[in-house]
């Protein structure tokens, strides 16, 4: 049955970043450069491949786009400037919207200004909220940071509600929405990629057996350690630990993190360590950005700006109300505190789950499917031998 | 008659000889033979020591003949002659024996081959002695020239001639100038326009007063030979009324540039060709693109305009070959659509981009970047174009075995444009036979040599040029016309025209008149005198190919230097 060509789909993407896809003549440079290109599956040019074609369903069922890093030596290496490694990166925003039931993902992608827009909504709602709160519900105090009466508390209970029912408890409750965004997204990816794929038949007992791909990748990054170029690597083990240290740090710690105005060395030097770690990639990846050092670097969507923005203000911020409190300025430790959350709420709220930073989910889902799928297809072509020997006999 | 001296000289050719065959074992014995007075080995006989060898022979021991026995005649016979000739002796007292080609080259067994290069020595010393001088000849080179066909190549090859003040006949069939490339609008690579470039060759030939142009016009006959040609023209008049006129010219020169034929595209059925309506050739499509509108037969810009490469050219069924300007024309409408409809979408679908000339790499290029798709079919594996279902929003759809892919797709399609290959035209045959020369077995033209010598034919003074020869772009074709200028514009610096000494001739004492070798002749070089009823040879057309000498019932024609008599002194030296 021949699958009709999209010849629309191409100027789709290009409004997700694609460049220049059409240039491709298929030499297969950036397959044989690329260290993941496997016999499975051999990308970037069979995504060039079918999305020149517009094989939409089939790009839609692919796991390639995630099992790429943007190295960028396919780019380097393209004969044509067809830009093969911001091809994959402009797959991933597409992926990112097509898995997004919301339709905020495509929104955003599509529209700088609505995303813009839809941060600042949030985050002056977040500040509104957080300063009533202080006012309202908390200590009433702003010139009070912690402790039983703190205007803005972390575990202790706010005036007339239980125990337990602090920012804390606000970290939990945007932990749930976002968790439930992300997750039933990621079902989306898991039926899009492997559920309706007749292809490859995937017995369940394989899901379990390859289970701890999925934290290892998330933890390792051991994958993107076998790309050429170490630096990106580096960089983005750097920024994800420091990244995952600090949510560990706000989930289970926020109390002992707000303490004050001593030290608290045994959870601050985890803090500060995180703070250095996402403020020295960030600023690293925006100045490559700016000046396009890298050839990663050399294409900017503005959702990749929206992420570095965000996170730059999220970790200074964070440092800030730290500092402050430290150095007895509790007023503006609480100021710099609700500007942090002006920041931290849009972030977890939008970002997260709808742009960008899904691809923390996406990315170490996509390397389990690709082991359970593979595993699969080995099993079958083992099975498949006997008949094989069987005919030939 | 003077006594007999042979020289013999057996060449070692480094080791490519000697290494197989003793050749002293061969001087030996031909030392031993009636007439030889000189017989020696040498490394290498074609070095200048070794013609100089020759000469001297000939100085001090007075040799009247010399057998060489090294390489083919093909080789190295010019060379020995002109040592010959240099020392005083007639060049066609020379007689070679192949020991290298038919001998060492051959054969592994030393004793073998040497008892044969000793017999074919032996051949060519018994065969020496019954040579006999002869003088090459030469003849006028009428300056005058015959151009057939009047398309690019034809205009180019007549003004560079008229441009040297040769007087030049310039026929053509239709009742314009200009051939296909006139139905042309821009040309690839460099999108330059076809109409500007023929405006300016149709204006300068028009205007010539060394060009005589006959449009509705055939050439009814060529007879004669190279430098002396006499071409009979049938015009007819313009209006298809009255009586055609006949003229008569004298030329030096045939140069035939009569073109080719586009493929006829409905005997591929799968394309719908002629049954759906927005299927059109390329040359239709560029009669839209000539007349500025790119539009659907409902008059609609279309929306997804696809190319279909090679049609009728590289497949088993039709054309095995590649027609070689089709990959570039289709980029060119890739481009062309696109800045005539900005929205459309332009599939293309090959089967190998030939993108081999002067800048058609980039031009490539540039057609991938301004987002065509590009689709691969494997040979004989043929697109199929249907008609699309009410709900599609195209008016057709091309099913496509995708090979770069592995996937079987279909392509929208509102128009689709059939890349016609090309081919020979019908009346090729017909032109072959008039000037004499020979077509391969797709109908085209046979040049000379493909490498050394690609505008000349098998018959002398008759040069091809241009798409009659193979399929060809422009650059490709004035290269040919200029090269076939610059062959006649040699001959004419020259004034003369040298014959070899090697042709037929017969006997008019024997002949009985029945003609048989004229049919036979391969070359037309045999005429029938009606008045004496006996036939003769025309010595300049003669190729000495000896056809006629064997098939002469009356044994009335001999082929000099291919006696009778020195076939059978050679037979001779070869049995004893």
């Amino acid at each position: 049955m021949a699958i009709r060509a999209n010849l629309k789909l191409i100027e789709e993407l290009e409004r997700y970043g694609a460049q220049d896809v059409s240039n491709c003549y298929h030499c297969g440079n950036c397959s044989a450069t690329c260290p993941f290109s496997s016999d499975h599956s051999i990308f970037p040019r069979r995504e060039m491949r079918m999305l020149q074609m517009g094989l939409e369903t089939k790009l839609e069922s692919s796991l390639d786009p995630w099992l790429c890093y943007y190295c960028g030596e396919c780019s380097d290496d393209c004969p044509r400037d067809a830009e093969p490694g911001e091809t994959m990166m402009s797959l991933r925003r597409w992926l990112t919207a097509r898995y997004d039931w919301t339709g905020i993902s495509k929104l955003f992608y599509l529209s700088w200004k609505a995303e813009l827009l839809a941060i600042i909504i949030v985050a002056l709602l977040a500040g509104a909220g957080f300063l009533a709160a202080g006012f309202l519900l908390g200590g009433g105090d702003i010139s009070v940071y912690n402790g039983e009466n703190a205007f803005l508390p972390a575990g202790e209970s706010w005036y007339g509600l239980p125990t337990g029912t602090g920012v804390h408890l606000f970290d939990w409750i945007l932990a749930g929405v976002l968790v439930f965004f992300l997750s039933t997204n990621c079902m989306r990816m898991w039926w899009k990629t492997m559920g309706r794929d007749k292809s490859v038949k995937v017995p369940p007992h394989l899901y379990i057996a390859k289970i701890f791909s999925l934290p290892w990748n998330f933890m390792s990054q051991a994958r993107y350690a076998k790309c050429d170029r170490k630096r990106p690597w580096a960089i983005h083990l750097v920024l994800m630990l420091s990244y995952v240290t600090m949510l560990v740090l706000i989930m289970f710690f926020l109390e002992r993190m707000a303490a004050g105005p001593g030290v608290d060395w045994k959870v601050h030097v985890f803090g500060l360590l995180a703070t250095v770690g996402l403020l020295a990639t960030t600023i690293f990846a925006m100045r490559g950005r700016v000046k396009k050092t890298e050839s990663q670097y050399k294409h900017s969507h503005e959702s990749d700006w929206m992420f570095l923005i965000l996170l730059v203000v999220v970790a200074s911020t964070g440092f800030l109300q730290f500092a402050l409190h430290r150095s007895g300025l509790d007023v503006a430790a609480n100021i710099a505190y609700v500007v942090h959350m002006m920041a931290v709420v849009p972030m977890l709220l939008l970002e997260v789950p709808f742009s960008k930073w899904s691809h923390l989910a996406y990315r170490p889902l996509a390397m389990y499917f690709n082991e359970v799928r593979e595993e699969a297809a080995t099993a079958a072509e083992k099975s498949a031998v006997p008949l094989g020997a069987a005919q030939a006999a | 008659m003077e006594d007999l001296k042979i020289g013999v000289y057996i060449c070692n050719c480094g080791t490519n000889i000697a290494k197989v065959v003793d050749c002293d074992a061969v001087v030996e014995s031909a030392a031993s033979l009636p007439g030889v007075v000189v017989s020696r080995p040498y490394k290498y006989m074609c070095s200048n020591p070794g013609q100089e060898m020759i000469v001297q022979d000939i100085k001090e021991h007075g040799l009247n003949r010399v057998v060489v026995s090294a390489c083919s005649p093909r080789m190295h016979e010019p060379t020995f002659r002109k040592a010959l000739q240099n020392a005083g002796v007639n060049p066609y007292f020379l007689e070679m024996a192949n020991i290298r080609e038919q001998c060492s080259w051959v054969h592994e067994d030393g004793a073998q081959a040497t008892e044969k290069a000793t017999s074919l020595t032996r051949a060519a010393v018994l065969r020496v002695a019954q040579h006999e001088p002869l003088e090459r000849r030469s003849v006028d080179m009428c300056k005058n020239l015959l151009v057939i066909g009047a398309g690019i190549t034809g205009m180019t090859a007549a003004l560079d001639l008229a441009d040297a003040g040769s007087k030049v006949y310039l026929v053509d069939r239709a009742d314009r100038l200009g051939g296909n490339v006139a139905r042309v609008d821009l040309t690839a690579p460099y999108l330059d326009s076809a109409r500007d470039m023929m405006t300016e060759r149709m204006t300068r030939v028009v205007e010539h007063p060394n060009i005589e142009v006959l449009l509705n016009s055939e050439v009814e006959d060529v007879s004669g030979f190279v430098g002396n040609f006499q071409t009979t023209i049938i015009s007819k008049p313009a209006d298809g009324k009255g009586t055609p006129t006949k003229v008569t010219h004298d030329v030096g020169s045939v140069i035939v540039c009569t073109g080719y034929k586009e493929f006829d595209a409905s005997r591929i059925t799968h394309y719908g060709y002629g049954k759906l309506p927005n299927v059109v050739t390329s040359f239709e499509f560029e009669k839209m693109l000539r007349a500025g509108r790119v539009e659907t037969k409902e008059g609609k810009a279309p929306q997804y305009v696809a190319i279909v490469h090679c049609v009728g050219s590289r497949n088993m069924e039709f054309h095995p070959y590649c027609s070689r300007v089709c990959c570039m024309t289709a980029l060119k409408y890739a481009q062309e659509v696109k800045s005539a409809v900005p929205g459309a979408y332009v599939s293309d679908i090959y089967i190998d981009m030939h993108a081999f000339g002067k800048g058609h790499e980039d031009f490539y290029r540039r057609s991938s970047e301004v987002k065509t798709l590009f689709l691969m079919y494997a040979k004989n594996d043929y697109p199929v174009i249907r008609k699309a279902g009410p709900k599609d929003d195209c008016e057709m759809l091309i099913e496509v075995n995708e090979t770069l892919s592995h996937e079987t797709i279909e392509i929208p399609a509102d128009m689709v444009i059939l890349m016609v290959g090309m081919e020979a035209r019908e009346d090729s045959g017909e032109i072959a036979r008039l000037v004499n020369i020979s077509r391969d077995k797709d109908g085209w033209f046979i040049e000379s040599h493909p490498k050394l010598d690609p505008v000349a034919t098998t018959t002398d003074g008759i040069y091809i040029a241009g798409g009659c020869q193979f399929p060809k772009d422009i650059p490709d074709s004035v290269a040919q016309a200029r090269a076939a200028a610059a062959r006649i514009l040699g001959r004419i610096a020259k004034g003369k025209l040298d014959i070899d000494a090697v042709f037929a001739e017969v006997d008019e004492d024997h002949c009985s008149g029945c003609r048989m070798c004229n049919e036979l002749c391969p070359y037309t070089a045999i005429e029938y005198d009606a008045e004496k009823k006996r036939s003769h040879v025309i010595s300049a057309l003669c190729k000495a190919c000896g056809a006629c000498v064997a098939a002469c019932p009356s044994g009335a024609i001999a082929a000099r230097h291919f006696t009778d008599r020195q076939i059978y002194a050679q037979i001779e030296g070869v049995l004893a």
